[in-house]
Parts: C-alpha cells; sequence; structure tokens
C-alpha cells in the first residue's frame, strides 16, 4: 500500500514539465497500443475460448477428456518464454514462413513477431486458458431447460446459441475476459522481447534507459488509473448482472457423441490451438536444451542461477505466508474497519504490474533507506508487495471454508488463543496454506521485471537469464532455464485446476 | 365426459420405446392418443417413464421403435427424427426455464418471428392479457411470484400457437394455495385457445381434475389410459388401483357368475377370464360402517380429514379395509362394527398374479 502511495505522491509532485511532454509525446501512443492489444487478446480469447469449451462439454470422442487437462498448460509457460520461441517460429526465414511460402507462394510474408499481430497471437495463446476455463464451467453447470425450452418455440441450433446460450453464459466470458486483459495490461515479458510498446514496457525503458524514475512515476500513475477503472468497471458489471438465477432443480447438458468426422475436425482444431500454446513451444525447449546440453552449454552458472530463484523464491513464499497469515486470520474473523482497510491495502500490490511494484519499491527505498539500494532485500520487498494478494487470497478461502465453531469449541475447553491456533486452527488449513506457498514460490520463479530492474550486480535467476539471453537471440542459452521453469509450474496449474474442480 | 370422436387427431403414439444409452428400454409398447383440445395426463411415480414420454414427443429424445405423430403426420420414428424447433410443440418445464436475461415480454416473443412485426406485437400483447401479465411486461423473471412466472412461461409457450402444449410437472414448485388457482386458470386458458395438452404429473388428483385422458405409466409400460372415471372406478391392474386412490383388496371366489367374499357377493364382472380364485378391490367410499357389538370389524385406526373421515377396520379373517365415513360421525378405536359395501362396479384381479 505504502509503495503504491508513493508512486502516486511522485507522480503528482512532478514537475509539469514532465507531464506534458509524456501527454503529448508517450501518452496517446501506449494507451492506443494497450488498448488495442487487450481488444485484438479480448477477441481471440473469446472465440478460442467458446468455441473449445463448447466442443469439449457438449460432445464426446476419442479423447476428449484429456483435453480437459491438456488446454489449461499454456498457463504454465511464462509469457517471455512463449514469446521468445515464437520470435524464433515467425523470424523471417524460420520454419513457419517457410511452409507458408509453399502453400502461397515464394513471395508470401508471414506477419513479424516484432508487430501488433506478433503481440496479440503470443498473448492471446499464452491467456486464452481463462475465457475457456470459465466458459466451460459456465457451460457444464448450464441449465440446459433453456435451451430446449427455445427449441420447442421454432428457434433452431444456431439462434438458440446466440440468444440464449451465449448471454446466459456472459457473466463468465466477462470474468475470464477480466483476468486475461488484466494479465495482458500488466504482461511485461512478453511485449518487451516483442518490443511492442505499452505501459509496462515504457515504464522499464524509462527506468533504464532514461534513469528517469520520476517520468516513470507518472506514467505507472496512468497504468493504474487505467486498472482502477477497469476493475470498478468489472465490479459495477458483475452486480448489474446478479439476474441471472439458477432454479434448484435442473438438467445439465449431456454431451453428444459425434461422427467419425466431426470428431476428427475437432481433434484436429484441438491439436492446433495446443500445438500453438503448448506443444510446439515446448518441444522446441526440448530440442534446444539437448543441444545445448551435449554442447556443454550447462556449467556451474546455470546451477547457480538455479540456487539464485530457488532460494529467493523460496524465502519470499516463507515471508509471505508469515506476513499473511495475520492479516488473512483478521479477514476473515475479526472484521472491522481498521483490518478491512489492511487487508484492502495490501490487496492493492494485486493491481500493480511488475515494473511499477518495482518502481514503488525502488522510489521508496532510495529515499528513505538508500544504504539498502541494490541489495537482495529491495528484490525480496519488490516480491513481496507484488505476491502477497496471491498468497492472502488463498489462506483466506482456506480459513474461510474453516467454521469458527471449531476454534470457539477448542476455547471453551480451556485453550488460550495462540495454543487453538496452533492445535486446532494451522493443522486444519494446511494443505490450503501449503498451496498458497507453493502459488508464491512458483510465482516468484517465473517473475521477470521486478528481478531484471532491482537484482544485485551478478545475480541473476532464472527469469532473467531467459530474458537476456532471448534478447539477443541465443536460443539454446535461453531453453534450458525456460524448460526448467515450464515444468515446475506444470503441476502447480494442474492442481489449481483439480481445486477448481472439486 | 362428452364423445369427442369428431375431432381431428393431433398427438398419436404407435408403439414407442426408447432406449437408455445403456441399450435397455426406458419406455416401451407405449400408445395412445389425443384429439383436438384434449388433456391428456401421464401419470405415474418417478422414474415410470412419464417425462420420457413427454421429451420424446418434444423431439429431444429419439424413439427406439414405434412412432409419433403430430397432425397426421409421422415425427418420430426409427428413421425420421423431425427436429424439435420445426414440431410447433410448446413446452413449459418443471422450473419454467424463462431466460433470466430477457423481460417477461421478451420471453413470450421469443418464439414469435420477427418478420412479422405488427403481428408479433399484438400476439405479446393478447398474451400478456389473456395471462394477466400486461403490468409486469417489463419486469426481469426473478421479480416475479411463482404464479406469475408460471403465467409467464404459458404465455410463451402458446403465443406461437402450438400444434401441442406439453407441460412437465407444471405445479410442482408452487404452495398449494397457488396451484390450486393456477390449474383452473390453466384449464380456462386451455379452453379458450383449444389447445390439445399433454400434462405430466406424479399426483393423481392433479390428474383427475385437469385432465379427459389419463395414461398411467409404471416401469416405462402404459398400464391403462382411459377417462379420469374408468380409471378409478374399473382399473386394469392392482398398481392402477392402488396409484389413483386409496383401495384394498381382500380375497373372493367366483362361482356362477358372483364373487363370494367375507363382505358378501357381488356380480362378477362379465369380461373376467381369469381362474376362479380372485381378489377384490374396495375403496372406502364404497365401504360403511355401523356399530354393533357383534359385529366382524374392529376399528384400528382414525384418520380425520376434514369432510371426510377415514377408518381403519381389521376383519376377522385378518383382512384390512378402509371406509370413508362423514367426518360427523364417530366411531371410538376398538369398537366392534359391521360393513357394508354397496360397489356400483366390482372389480377382481386374478389371485395367482397377486403378488403380497
Amino acid at each position: 500500500m505504502l509503495p503504491l502511495l508513493y508512486v502516486v505522491f511522485s507522480a503528482m509532485t512532478a514537475d509539469p514539465a514532465v507531464w506534458r511532454r509524456l501527454w503529448t509525446t508517450r501518452v496517446p501512443e501506449l494507451f492506443l497500443n494497450t488498448l488495442s492489444l487487450s481488444l485484438g487478446v479480448a477477441v481471440i480469447n473469446l472465440t478460442l475460448g467458446i468455441s473449445l469449451a463448447w466442443i469439449l462439454t457438449r460432445y464426446t470422442f476419442a479423447g476428449s477428456r484429456i483435453w480437459d487437462w491438456l488446454l489449461i498448460l499454456p498457463l504454465s509457460i511464462p509469457s517471455y518464454v512463449l514469446a521468445y520461441t515464437y520470435t524464433y517460429l515467425l523470424k523471417r526465414g524460420g520454419t513457419l514462413e517457410q511452409i507458408w511460402q509453399t502453400i502461397a507462394g515464394p513471395e508470401a510474408v508471414f506477419f513479424s513477431p516484432f508487430s501488433f499481430s506478433g503481440a496479440v497471437l503470443v498473448l492471446a495463446l499464452n491467456t486464452f486458458p481463462f475465457v475457456y476455463l470459465l466458459a466451460r464451467s459456465a457451460l457444464k453447470n448450464f441449465n440446459v431447460s433453456f435451451e430446449e425450452v427455445a427449441r420447442t418455440t421454432g428457434a433452431g441450433r444456431v439462434t438458440t446459441f446466440f440468444r440464449v446460450s451465449l448471454p446466459l453464459i456472459r457473466p463468465s466470458l466477462i470474468a475470464g475476459l477480466f483476468l486475461a486483459i488484466l494479465y495482458v495490461a500488466s504482461d511485461f515479458g512478453a511485449v518487451s522481447l516483442l518490443r511492442f510498446q505499452t505501459f509496462t514496457y515504457a515504464v522499464y525503458q524509462q527506468m533504464t534507459g532514461r534513469f528517469d524514475n520520476t517520468a516513470a512515476a507518472c506514467l505507472s500513475l496512468v497504468l493504474v488509473a487505467c486498472a482502477f477503472v477497469f476493475l470498478f468497471g468489472e465490479r459495477w458489471f458483475r452486480q448489474r448482472s446478479r439476474f441471472y438465477q439458477t432454479t434448484g432443480r435442473y438438467r445439465k447438458p449431456l454431451p453428444q457423441p459425434c461422427r467419425p468426422l466431426t470428431a476428427l475436425l475437432f481433434t484436429g482444431y484441438l491439436v492446433l490451438v495446443f500445438g500453438a500454446a503448448f506443444g510446439l513451444p515446448v518441444l522446441l525447449l526440448i530440442q534446444w536444451t539437448i543441444k545445448a546440453t551435449s554442447a556443454g552449454e550447462i556449467s556451474h552458472e546455470f546451477i547457480g542461477y538455479v540456487w539464485n530463484s530457488v532460494s529467493l523464491s523460496g524465502i519470499t513464499a516463507t515471508t509471505a505466508l508469515i506476513c499473511g497469515i495475520p492479516l488473512a486470520y483478521l479477514a476473515c474473523r475479526r472484521r472491522t474497519w481498521a483490518s478491512t482497510f489492511c487487508v484492502q491495502g495490501a490487496y492493492t500490490g494485486y493491481v500493480l504490474p511488475g515494473p511499477v511494484a518495482a518502481l514503488a519499491v525502488l522510489v521508496l527505498v532510495s529515499q528513505i533507506v538508500p544504504q539498502l539500494y541494490g541489495t537482495i532485500l529491495v528484490l525480496l520487498m519488490a516480491y513481496l508487495v507484488h505476491f502477497l494478494p496471491a498468497a492472502l487470497q488463498g489462506m483466506e478461502s482456506t480459513l474461510q471454508q474453516l467454521t469458527p465453531n471449531l476454534e470457539e469449541a477448542a476455547r471453551s475447553l480451556g485453550a488460550r488463543s495462540f495454543r487453538t491456533f496452533f492445535h486446532v486452527t494451522l493443522p486444519l488449513v494446511r494443505g490450503g496454506f501449503l498451496s498458497a506457498w507453493i502459488l508464491v514460490f512458483v510465482q516468484c520463479m517465473k517473475e521477470l521485471p521486478a528481478s531484471l530492474l532491482l537484482r544485485p550486480v551478478g545475480f541473476d535467476t532464472l527469469a532473467v537469464r531467459i530474458w537476456l539471453e532471448a534478447s539477443e537471440e541465443l536460443y539454446q542459452l535461453a531453453a534450458p532455464p525456460a524448460l526448467l521453469i515450464v515444468v515446475i509450474t506444470i503441476p502447480v496449474v494442474l492442481l489449481l485446476m483439480q481445486k477448481d474442480q472439486t | 365426459m362428452t364423445p369427442s370422436d369428431d375431432k381431428p387427431i393431433v398427438l398419436d403414439l404407435k408403439d414407442v420405446a426408447c432406449s437408455y444409452e445403456t441399450g435397455s428400454l426406458a419406455l416401451e409398447g407405449i400408445s395412445f392418443s389425443a384429439r383436438k383440445g384434449d388433456i391428456v395426463s401421464l401419470l405415474g411415480p418417478s422414474g415410470c417413464g412419464k417425462t420420457t414420454t413427454l421429451r420424446a414427443i418434444a423431439g429431444f429424445e429419439p424413439v427406439s421403435s414405434g412412432e409419433i405423430s403430430l397432425n397426421g403426420s409421422i415425427v418420430s420414428a426409427t428413421d425420421r427424427h423431425v427436429p424439435t424447433e420445426q414440431r410447433r410443440v410448446g413446452m413449459v418445464f418443471q422450473d419454467y426455464a424463462l431466460f433470466p436475461h430477457l423481460t417477461v415480454r421478451d420471453n413470450v416473443g421469443f418464439g414469435l418471428a420477427s418478420a412479422m412485426a405488427d403481428n408479433r406485437h399484438s400476439r405479446i400483447d393478447e398474451m400478456l392479457s389473456l395471462t394477466g401479465l400486461s403490468e409486469l411486461a417489463r419486469r426481469y423473471p426473478h421479480a416475479l411470484s411463482g404464479g406469475q412466472q408460471q403465467r409467464a412461461a404459458l404465455a410463451r409457450a402458446l403465443a406461437p400457437q402450438p400444434v401441442l402444449l406439453l407441460l412437465d410437472e407444471p405445479f410442482s414448485n408452487l404452495d398449494p394455495d397457488t396451484t390450486e388457482r393456477m390449474r383452473m386458470e390453466l384449464l380456462h386458458l386451455l379452453e379458450q385457445t383449444q389447445t390439445t395438452a399433454v400434462l405430466v404429473t406424479h399426483d393423481h388428483e392433479e390428474a383427475f381434475a385437469m385432465a379427459d385422458y389419463v395414461a398411467v405409466l409404471n416401469n416405462g409400460k402404459l398400464e391403462q389410459f382411459a377417462t379420469p372415471e374408468t380409471m378409478y372406478h374399473l382399473p386394469v391392474s392392482p398398481f392402477v388401483a392402488e396409484f389413483v386412490g386409496q383401495a384394498d383388496f381382500i380375497p373372493g371366489t367366483i362361482r356362477d357368475s358372483v364373487v363370494v367374499t367375507q363382505l358378501g357377493t357381488f356380480p362378477a364382472p362379465p369380461d373376467y377370464r381369469g381362474g376362479p380364485e380372485v381378489v377384490v378391490m374396495i375403496r372406502p367410499d364404497d365401504v360403511h360402517i355401523r356399530e354393533n357389538r357383534n359385529g366382524d370389524g374392529t376399528v384400528e385406526s382414525r384418520q380425520f380429514r376434514g369432510s371426510e373421515t377415514i377408518y381403519g377396520i381389521r376383519l376377522g379373517s385378518g383382512d384390512f379395509v378402509h371406509s370413508s365415513e362423514a367426518s360427523t360421525r364417530f366411531f371410538p378405536l376398538d369398537s366392534k362394527v359391521e360393513l357394508e359395501v354397496m360397489a356400483t362396479h366390482t372389480v377382481v384381479f386374478d389371485r395367482k398374479a397377486w403378488k403380497t
């Protein structure tokens, strides 16, 4: 909370000339880029998400159950890793262009990865599972009576879909889009590698290229303001769509078996999407990693980066949990004005994109305790500001599932609150807290912008290495750490999915 | 019951069978038909296949054999399946399934082609006023009471002037007072619009109150298709006898075209073809009791029901029958009574086929 206020403060007190300069030169372009990027991604996400969810909830065919799991795997690839595999795939004279030229003639050109289309493609492939997942659960729990009644009044399948099914799952679609767009707007890794100018990238450039923290703060403020408008817009929309009712008893849709040709078509489509978003990039990473290993490029330095990442992430996750426990406890059990304020304050870290969080911590530290500047503590603070909300959310929902009666029972048996917590509450919420820890750990392993901006000299994490090697198009060198990150993220994504299903 | 043989047949089911995905039969050999304006009620315990029958008529379930015709043309057969949207059937679902994202007005107009804009508006207005919803046209379904929701669902189903209206337990979500009123409203509306209807219910009183014909289903088979009166007085099976009202069975023997029982002799039904050892169905309203110190029966239970009181009487043989008496008459428990049975029809079932 404090870092955010500080950014706001330094942006507000900035020289009006800085503002004027930014407002006339950078802001309109950045705003337009961020907006069009979000819209482009939203359109692709909707198309992919709805069609995939529809196919997998309404039809059964050979292997249709496996896709439920496969389609969430794209979430385990960090955006910068996907971006860097696509800079290879889409580069001039690259594999995809060669294939395209054999189809469309030798003169045909594929779009460059370093363009609007490239950025949209990469981020859409990275975020479509958000929309897919929410659309899927909405369609799975859909009351088919609505569709059937539409059919009895003479509406065909297509009309029914557009006039009944789609409007009814709209709230879920909006929620999925909201997540995806928030992700896109705060993404730094992909846009920086694809050199597409959005707010996050610009903040980074102001800080590293021009060492102009004030301008960076101004841009951050604009971005955060947009995020807040967006956040409240979503809240407002959700309240308005309260009328969506579900009556107690209803028929769930039964997946229909489909003809072999249709099944083949569906499978082809699924393979295409999955291949583009996960299969192909991971295959490339594996191939490069094998090459790199056989070329002896994995040295003790690599082990060092792994150790840097693992230790830093471990410390952050543990600290986040320790800081988070009292906050989550307050939020669930003792709701007062002050506690709500504290907890909501901690949650603001959520809307802070990586570079902004980094900037906030940096400015704060250099003003108050400049001797800390350039130490690992600064990085740790940035991680905490950024990932405490994720930990809090996990812990809060776990605590909420636990009835206060249990604690009250313990208290009535004479246990003090300290003992109650350690002997009753903690054992019961251990599972939930553990998954919160794992979540923060993995997020930290993937974290790029703050690590890039705040790391002490010579202290590179895996994510930083990937980004540095990838910026220089050293594909093989970037592959081993990228593969490692994907591999440790997959179980976490599957874990979260499993929790979502029960 | 007025004979309606001169009216055209709207719905015709011939030997219809439906199967589950597992291959076992959900319905088997269902045949009945409905003429224009008839209300047919599908009655049976849960899982008997009544909803499956309704969904087969609507076209949601394919038939595995037999055929279903609407207005003389086959809509379901093994080699033919007209999609639901082309059958012109209206349907009212158990949960009404009113589209939550549309107003009452838009719900009612959903099935009307937008091409005929003027016609469409006047038709919506007509339906709204018929169902008394004109004032609520701009509301969303969640702002309606249960009864209003049902009316809206009804208006929506009737707006496109369906050939046949299908109702799936339409009263099960209403409280008893509203149910009574809505039944009368529905009857009135169907009569006004000359609509043929099929109504699914598990409540025999509802079936009797609403329907011209009742079809009792059990285990996927049609037990009996008849008018409510016939169904009640001349059930074809013990299952039907018990399902459509309280029934007791006492043993009897057929001798020289009379049935001899411990409660007296009755004329044997002329069309009975089974063995001489039978059970005779006794309805509580056919049994009357008188206090008699030397009577054969003992009053074992008493249930006050307002207009009547149902007494349970143990006979000397150990059999048990019920008697319905005016609630002004009073017999204490354990008192001895004599019984008199006055039945207009004798219903007997072969005792060999009778399982107790």
